[in-house]
């Protein structure tokens, strides 16, 4: 792999450094990194003490960068070194992040492509960037932007959308793909569950952390419609059947009635949190406007 | 000092002890036994009046050691943290103020931390009563059971480990109990070995039950930190989204009831029970949104990964 990095990245006469980070891995992977690192200085290597996962590993990776720009890619030579210059040049275009998109797929159709096709449609519309390929992991960043952006908990695969938070300007190109030498995947519904409640987190975060109120207000009035459709019961069925029974409606109503008032505290909770928070996303408007 | 200092013996006194003279010199004679320089730090977690006077009395002797009185009860935890911030050892030995492990036994414990990170010891063979033995390892096979680390003996203070790992490994309250639990997570070797147990390791444990809850309660924030830290909404939303689901699915039940059976909704108590599901369900839901909201708030400070070395 360093080799490859190498033979695409010197041509290009650019001061560059490469990192690699290991997270936790338990054959020779470090010392055959090590050495390299001491024949080349312009390879840094970064060592968890154990496996952290896939995000904190790119969040280490950006954290100890140093140049103007971040490639991030996978370490299992799916991605090919030779998309980098294509990147370079939309950065230099003005953009500020640049996406990869997996063309020709080198995986099994049934259960690699169309789940993964399902999964990035509705991530897109969920978070309103249309990124056609979120597992891809060939990415370039402007690093002043990247290193701002908050970054945890395998979040890497939202990081276009919490980048747009910053308002920045994402362009996509189209990489090449090479089918998976080393490893599988683990696909479950743990795992599925996960990636959706955190397409509810991220949704939650990327449209509401500077308002929540106006999200807790939101889920408050599907309850209060509730809470008032069971009042409507109350009130109407007695009236439509006398032998009809609506005990229980005013309770279930007041119940519902309670959840509004519960959600909408919360919301009010959450304005406060931020208030004092440490994160302002208004912050992020710094980072990308144009003079 | 000027002197350069090896081993750095860590006692915390929070509610009993025992005799603290006789117990410095069993101490004091393990350790010199190790060949290392050492010194000794006891950490009073609040005003210990008696032990202070008995304390400074030892060290008029000449003794080598430094005593820390804490203005009021701050836990084991705060008292570890403030007695490491006054050493300068390499290695740290933490060291009950009671007997729990034969003295003799002391310097093998400190050599074991070659290649370690963290040494913690284990009373076995137990000689104490069968109540101590069962609370404990019940105790001890829950906190397996949640974290998947096999260590037997979490109420044994007597423990060895680096420096860089009580600086990393941030404790507070009583979790002190958990810190090798908490240290394997951090990716730091730990390494559990039987000694065996004092003599006088006999004292009859029974506590209150508010002990028990809160030692319960312990393990599961323990459990929640370790594993959701980052990711609130994956707890919360499992359980709320799973009591939603009970509710949603009895209310559709009850309603189909209704429609089909004409049996009645609204005169039994069971759609209020539903429905009172479904309303739990949703306010943990929104418990877990109220906590993604604050990680992100925070996210700046909160590092996930801790880095064992950079090259170039």
């Amino acid at each position: 792999m360093y080799e490859a990095l190498v033979n695409a990245l010197d041509p290009l006469e650019l001061q560059y450094e490469l990192i690699f980070v290991d997270d936790g891995s338990r054959d020779d992977t470090y010392k055959i990194a090590n050495n390299l690192a001491i024949a080349d200085s312009r390879l840094r290597v970064i060592k968890f003490r154990r496996n952290y996962g896939q995000t904190p590993a790119m969040a280490a990776g950006i954290d100890n960068a140093r140049g103007k720009v971040l490639i991030t890619m996978d370490g299992d030579l799916q991605n090919d070194p030779k998309d980098i210059p294509n990147f370079l040049k939309k950065i230099n275009e003005g953009y500020d992040i640049v996406v990869g998109w997996r063309y020709n797929r080198q995986d099994k159709l049934v259960s690699r492509k169309i789940p993964s096709k399902i999964a990035n449609w509705i991530i897109g519309k969920v978070t309103g960037v249309p990124v056609k390929d979120n597992g891809c992991s060939l990415k370039a960043y402007r690093r002043t932007l990247i290193q701002e952006i908050p970054l945890y908990s395998d979040m890497h695969r939202f990081i276009p959308a919490m980048a747009s938070l910053s308002g920045a300007r994402i362009a996509e190109i189209k990489v090449q793909h090479h089918s998976r030498v080393f490893g599988e995947s683990k696909y479950g519904l743990w795992r599925i569950y996960k990636v959706l409640i955190d397409l509810l987190s991220i949704k939650t975060i990327v449209s509401f952390a500077s308002r929540p109120l106006i999200w807790f207000s939101i889920l408050a009035s599907v309850a209060s419609t509730i809470s008032l459709a069971a009042f409507g019961y109350w009130v109407v069925v007695p009236s439509l059947d006398p032998n009809g029974s609506i005990l229980m409606m005013m309770g279930v109503s007041m119940l519902f009635g309670c959840l509004a008032i519960f959600m909408l505290l919360s919301g009010v909770l959450c304005e406060l949190i931020y208030k004092t928070g440490d994160n302002k996303i208004e912050d992020l408007s710094k980072l990308t406007f144009k003079l | 000092m000027s002197q350069n200092i090896d081993l750095s013996v860590i006692i915390p006194i929070t509610e009993r002890h025992d005799n603290i003279q006789e117990l410095y010199y069993e101490y004091k004679k393990a350790v010199e036994q190790t060949s290392l320089t050492y010194e000794f730090v006891y950490v009073m977690d609040g005003p210990f009046p008696d032990l202070n006077e008995e304390l400074t009395a030892l060290k008029d002797k000449g003794e080598k050691l430094k005593v820390i009185m804490l203005a009021k009860w701050f836990g084991e935890a705060t008292a570890l943290k403030i007695g490491f911030e006054n050493t300068s050892g390499e290695l740290i030995m933490t060291l009950p103020a009671y007997q729990q492990v034969d003295s003799s036994e002391l310097p093998r414990l400190v050599h074991s931390i070659e290649g370690q990170d963290m040494v913690v010891a284990r009373r076995w063979p137990r000689k104490d009563s069968a109540l101590n033995r069962l609370q404990s390892n019940v105790f001890n096979f829950l906190m397996r059971l949640q974290t998947g680390v096999e260590l037997h003996d979490l109420g044994c203070s007597v423990r060895v480990f680096r420096r860089r790992v009580i600086r990393e490994v941030e404790i507070y309250g009583d979790l002190h109990r958990f810190l090798p639990v908490l240290a394997n997570r951090y990716g730091f070797k730990v390494l559990e070995v039987k000694t065996s147990q004092s003599q006088k390791d006999m004292f009859q444990r029974i506590y209150s039950s508010g002990l028990y809850v809160r030692r319960l309660l312990d393990l599961l924030s323990v459990m929640f930190l370790i594993k959701f830290t980052k990711k609130p909404l994956r707890f919360f939303g499992l359980v709320g989204m799973g009591t939603i689901f009970v509710g949603a699915v009895a209310t559709a039940y009850l309603i189909m009831e209704r429609l089909v059976f004409d049996m009645s909704l609204a005169d039994r108590p069971a759609l209020m029970i539903s429905s009172l599901f479904i309303v739990l369900g949703a306010q943990i839901l929104s418990i877990g949104l109220i906590g993604e909201i604050i990680i992100f708030s925070h996210s700046k400070q909160l590092k996930e990964y801790t880095i064992d070395r950079i090259i170039n």
